[in-house]
């Protein structure tokens, strides 16, 4: 782990500006402004002005919830005894390892900010294949937070129960389909850890 | 402040004490956090907005047409698709499906279109996945769940042949 702080390091300033306006970025930029002309042709100015509207407005609900759950993930990082997650959810886990990654996924609070940087921790701490599908398939089919706040108001709790009951088994079987792929999976990770093969 | 908001905050707050306690070195952190804060929040920008115009663009109505009771299984493809199609997060997906339950789409189709969203919801794949875990790993998962959201409007199916429990009641 570097103890140094990489601040004032020129490579280190030059690698984060290139991920921040890198070709992926331009690629969405891009994207955003086509849509953008294609809804103006089709709905008009009024229509575009309002989502751009709703886009800011969302914006502002977003930025702090970022900040907050990037900051955790990056205090988890340094805090996470890593000896303790493969022992819970590693390649010799088992059943059970499933069973603990999905419940730990349905239980994490916040959007997709806070779950997917702390599935990039798992990734680079142990967590077997498995249990990193059963983690992210549980947060997105099961999260309670999402199912609370968007399932019961919008389409009422009897269809939000339902949907809890059959979405049980997924993570479960996803996770065991996972570790059956025959295919070899490599996660992206930080400087200092470089790309691990799992 | 919301809920969900608050929780991370507490959250936040317990790790803050726990790394105070542990003196351990904040430098290696804020550096954490700035490297991802630039791979996500550029591209995070754009994509709202791009996101915004096609939830816009989107034919739903049209698409309630082929979600129906009548339909039956037949309609989990086509609601799995339309899960796929949406770029945006649960105000607009949780509304689109507010949209297809008013127009009488069945329950299997809703649980296959809420779960294939939830799965596979391309902002996300794009904002978080593909930069924080690497295309390896989309490709990895998209084969392990690709199944998932027929197994679940299957079940949901089979539930609605023995009862009518679980109908939607949409908001208006």
């Amino acid at each position: 782990m570097p103890l140094r702080e990489p601040f004032s390091d020129p490579a280190w300033r030059r690698k984060v500006l290139g991920d921040a306006f890198g070709r992926g970025f331009w690629g969405f930029f891009a994207l955003a402004v086509l849509m953008g002309a294609i809804c103006y042709a089709l709905r008009g100015m009024e229509v575009t002005r309002d989502i751009l509207l709703n886009d800011l407005v969302q914006l502002t609900k977003l930025f702090p919830r970022v900040c907050v759950a990037l900051s955790i993930a990056a205090l988890i990082w340094y805090l996470l005894p890593r000896d303790r997650v493969s022992e819970l959810v590693g390649s010799e886990s088992g059943l059970m390892g499933l069973v603990i990654a999905a419940a730990a996924g349905m239980v994490t609070p916040g959007g997709p900010s806070s779950a997917y940087a702390l599935l990039a921790v798992l990734a680079l701490s142990g967590a077997d294949r498995g249990a990193l599908i059963a983690y992210i398939t549980a947060w997105a089919t099961l999260g309670l937070q999402r199912i609370l706040i968007w399932d019961v108001p919008f389409l009422g709790a009897e269809f939000a129960f339902l949907r809890i009951l059959v979405s049980l088994p997924l993570p479960i079987i996803a996770g065991l389909i996972a570790r059956q792929l025959p295919i070899e999976l490599r996660v992206r990770g930080a400087e200092a850890s470089g790309e691990r093969t799992l | 402040m919301s809920i969900g908001l608050l929780v991370l905050v507490l959250l936040l707050a317990v790790l803050l004490v726990l790394a105070w306690r542990w003196k351990l070195d904040f430098g290696p952190i804020v550096a954490r956090f700035i490297e991802q804060f630039a791979i996500l929040v550029p591209r995070m920008l754009c994509a709202l907005v791009a996101a915004g115009f096609i939830a816009e663009l989107i034919p739903k109505q049209t698409v309630s047409n082929y979600l129906g009771d009548d339909a039956g299984l037949m309609a989990l493809p086509v609601a799995a698709f339309m899960g796929l199609l949406i770029p945006a997060g649960p105000v607009i997906a949780f509304s689109i499906a507010a949209v297809f339950a008013r127009s009488g789409a069945s329950t299997a189709a809703l649980v296959t279109f809420i779960t294939a969203w939830s799965l596979f919801a391309a902002h996300r794949i794009l904002i978080y996945e593909v930069p924080l875990l690497g295309p390896s790993f989309l490709r990895f998962r998209a084969l392990s769940v690709v199944s998932m959201p027929f197994v679940a409007g299957t079940l949901a199916y089979i539930v609605g042949l023995v009862t009518g429990f679980g109908e939607a009641i949409p908001i208006h």
